[in-house]
């Protein structure tokens, strides 16, 4: 095997699939990239066996030339030095080369590696994807539905359904939902005609696998092709692969725990409640489940609060754009507070409230597509 | 700098209340004044016990933790009367507010006694002055008699207040420790209880002088570092700081326990740690405190120790709960080797009332049965302040336990 091309190009390619490689996996080799070349292209592949991704550097694209030389081959290279080198050659193009003994030279200017590396043989086939339902979205909405979820799925091990984020097709509606038991995260946009028939109703996508394909996606309107297995999800972009397997086990049904009638709602700006939470978490104990409290004053104003007797006090009133129903106070995370401001994508807010012992819902004014919902912290 | 002062030394009294709830029942009803009382836990029940007596009763012989029956033989005049907190605590609210006049670093120690720190104190008089107008105005606005011992650190205050009582005003200087201290019998040294005292009359120390000058390394070996602390204190050294906060702090609560011999057996292993859990959640809830980390001790049968805890997400007090981290932590930790010891200790504990509780989606519901008292409760508390009210399960009716519970947690509210 030999290839000879751009070393900017090859960089991007090894830092994708290294995504994928944990040095933690009990299959020896998956901690090394495989990198096969072809007469047309050099495929890079980087698995934890949960997710796997690929890598295509074409010979050539949109008229320019990616790699100048290619002599077919396979091997696979420890993922631990071969990223590192590349990135520190000297030249701007890089000459791999490999013999029948797995011994790799990379030459670049006057500088030469030579590395071990391992029988691209011997890396696992990994499954083939069967699915018949796939469907499309623009890169940059994927994105946005992965930003706007996935932060509120749960860390913790003890219902590991919820380490996923939960996504479904229902009512001409394709959601995405993830909670974490104390606050819940949903995004869903209506599914084009095309997408109408799909046969799949709901899977769960481990969220650091989602994680991981947000870091790696370009933020552009072009299409990715999703497509959805039994155990898995794979997504197709130009010249990228991902597949993650699906978490196993039934999501909790969500709609029914989202609260559909408020006492009290209020309109603010999303930045000024953002800034003046941000602000009274200064004061706030993470022990303490950094506990601000909201409490409204007449129609125009809520005070935002936080006590910790043996650190000090903040106290705020800001200005709202208005209020409906009964007078509040309520005690809530502003660390959930802010992860759910940020995703606003709007200018304003409307807030309903409906006790201060019950979940309360977050969304744009504008939209309903998105939708944030909190549990409440209780005082003693 | 006092003009009273050695340079560098500190001035600190001990404020030590004479038999304070009986004096609190005299004051309260003055015609009991000059008589025999005693409260007593249970007077109802025949097992009940002498919890403080007032001075008359103690001449006929009444003592602290005597059964009822016994204190009625030696005085059968004795007027026995059921504890009253409330007014207890009042009491004590008062005159701790008292000393607080004088300085801010005044260190409650328990319902009854407490240390000052007066070295910058100067502008009330000397520190007689200041003791003799404490003892006087705990005199003339609360009608209560007390201690008050002089000295140069906490240890020797409260040697010194209790050389006098009641109504006592005493000065330790640590030139007067040979004389006034080293003759005293060993189990009159604060600091050492009635298992200390036999350790040590065992290698003939009996008096505070003897301990004086012991063999350092022999204390060491007999007690521990608290051997070291207690000889350099009989030598009349001190150096804890008067803490205001100390009585707001307890940062951990555990419970350890030696087996009565080296085991494997998962069974003695898992009624032990049932015990310790049962334990530390007792005075957790004596406290109304609860946890978030869990730490774990557990001594093989060669002596060697380990600890290990681990961080909860949610804070713990009951016993079932700890239990099971505490067998979680065990299970991760035990190599299959005999055990000699197991701790079980509640960290990172806070109070309830600072307590708070993230709602679960799944489970919120079950808190809506206490969601209208609840708004009740935030209600009165803006509009009263935080002390007017709270639940009632975080003050169960106490169990009458002598210096655990009450005197220690006076000043919980």
């Amino acid at each position: 095997m030999k290839i000879i091309m751009n070393r900017d190009r090859l960089i991007e390619s090894v830092q994708h699939v290294m995504k994928a490689i944990s040095q933690k996996t009990t299959i020896p080799i998956l901690t090394g990239i495989k990198i096969e070349a072809t007469e047309t292209q050099v495929k890079l592949t980087g698995s934890d066996s949960d997710i796997t991704i690929e890598a295509v550097i074409p010979k050539e694209e949109e008229g320019i030339i990616l790699i100048d030389e290619i002599v077919p081959g396979s091997i696979v290279l420890h993922a631990k030095y071969f990223p590192e080198i590349i990135r520190k050659l000297p030249n701007e193009m890089v000459e791999i080369e490999s013999d029948d003994k797995l011994q790799l030279s990379i030459r670049s200017g006057h500088a030469e590696f030579h590395l071990n590396g391992q029988d691209a043989e011997e890396y696992p086939h990994l499954p083939l994807l069967q699915s018949d339902s796939s469907f499309s979205l623009p890169n940059d909405l994927l994105k946005n539905m992965i930003r706007q979820t996935v932060f509120a799925v749960s860390t913790s091990e003890t219902r590991p359904i919820l380490t996923g984020v939960n996504i479904k097709v229902e009512d001409d509606h394709l959601h995405f939902i993830a909670t974490d038991s104390h606050r819940l995260a949903a995004r869903k946009i209506p599914l084009e005609v095309d997408q109408a028939n799909l046969s799949f109703s709901q899977v769960v996508i481990p969220g650091k696998s989602l994680n991981e394909l947000n870091k790696i996606l370009e933020d552009t309107d072009e299409k990715i092709e999703i497509q959805v297995g039994e155990n898995q999800i794979a997504f197709q972009a130009e010249h990228l692969y991902f597949v993650t397997r699906l978490l196993e086990g039934k999501y909790p049904e969500t709609s029914r725990l989202i609260p559909d009638q408020s006492k009290t709602i209020i309109h603010a700006d999303t930045k000024t409640l953002l800034q003046s939470v941000d602000r009274a978490s200064l004061l706030a104990r993470e022990s303490q489940n950094n506990v601000v409290r909201l409490e409204t004053k007449g129609n125009e104003v809520v005070e935002i609060t936080s006590n910790s007797p043996e650190i000090g006090k903040v106290e705020e009133e800001i200005t709202i754009k208005g209020m409906e129903g009964e007078d509040l106070k309520i005690s809530f995370s502003s660390k959930y507070m802010i992860d759910a401001l940020k995703i606003m994508e709007s200018d304003q807010v409307k807030i309903e409230f409906t006790g201060a012992m019950r979940p309360f819902i977050i969304k744009p004014v504008d939209n309903d597509q998105i939708l944030q919902l909190i549990l409440p912290v209780r005082t003693y | 700098m006092s003009k009273w002062n050695p340079k560098n030394g500190r001035v600190i009294l001990h404020v030590d209340m004479n038999s304070f709830y009986a004096s609190v029942e005299a004051a309260y009803d003055p015609s009991l004044k000059g008589k025999p009382i005693a409260i007593a836990g249970n007077p109802e029940e025949r097992k009940g016990i002498i919890v403080t007596s007032s001075y008359e009763a103690r001449k006929k012989g009444v003592k602290t933790t005597m059964p009822l029956w016994q204190a009625k033989k030696l005085c059968s005049n004795l007027i026995v009367m059921r504890p009253n907190f409330e007014r207890y605590r009042k009491a004590s609210k008062e005159m701790f507010n008292i000393l607080f006049r004088f300085t801010p670093f005044v260190e409650p120690v328990s319902i009854d006694e407490g240390y000052m720190d007066i070295t910058e104190c100067e502008e009330y008089g000397s520190p007689i002055d200041i003791a003799n107008q404490i003892q006087k105005i705990i005199y003339q606005e609360l009608d209560l008699p007390c201690s008050i011992g002089i000295a140069p650190n906490k240890f020797l205050a409260k040697m010194a207040s209790d050389m006098k009582k009641p109504n006592g005003i005493t000065i330790l200087r640590k030139r007067n420790v040979q004389e006034k201290l080293w003759p005293l019998s060993i189990d009159h040294m604060y600091g050492v209880g009635e298992k200390t005292a036999l350790k040590l009359q065992e290698i003939n120390i009996n008096t505070i002088g003897d301990l004086a000058s012991a063999n350092r390394a022999q204390l060491k070996q007999l007690l521990g570092i608290n051997g070291e602390k207690l000889q350099d204190r009989a030598n009349g050294l001190d150096k804890r700081a008067v803490d205001p906060e100390s009585i707001h702090r307890f940062k951990s609560i555990g419970s350890s326990q030696t087996l009565p011999y080296d085991t494997v057996e998962v069974q003695d292993i898992d009624r032990l740690l049932h015990t310790l859990s049962r334990n530390v959640a007792n005075r957790l809830s004596r406290k109304d405190a609860a946890g978030q980390t869990l730490q774990l001790m557990i001594r093989f049968h060669n002596r060697k120790t380990i600890t290990r805890s681990k961080k909860i997400n949610k804070h713990i007090d009951k016993e079932e709960e700890i239990f099971v981290h505490a067998k979680i932590l065990f299970e991760e930790n035990w190599d299959g080797t005999a055990i000699r010891l197991l701790g079980v200790t509640v960290q990172d504990i806070i109070t309830k009332e600072q307590m708070v509780t993230q709602l679960d989606l799944f489970s919120y519901q079950e808190h809506q049965e206490d969601e209208k008292l609840y708004e009740v409760m935030t209600h009165l508390k803006d509009k009263y302040g935080d002390n007017i009210i709270r639940k009632a399960s975080f003050n169960e009716k106490r169990k009458f336990d002598l210096k655990t519970s009450f005197q220690k947690d006076f000043l919980d509210d």
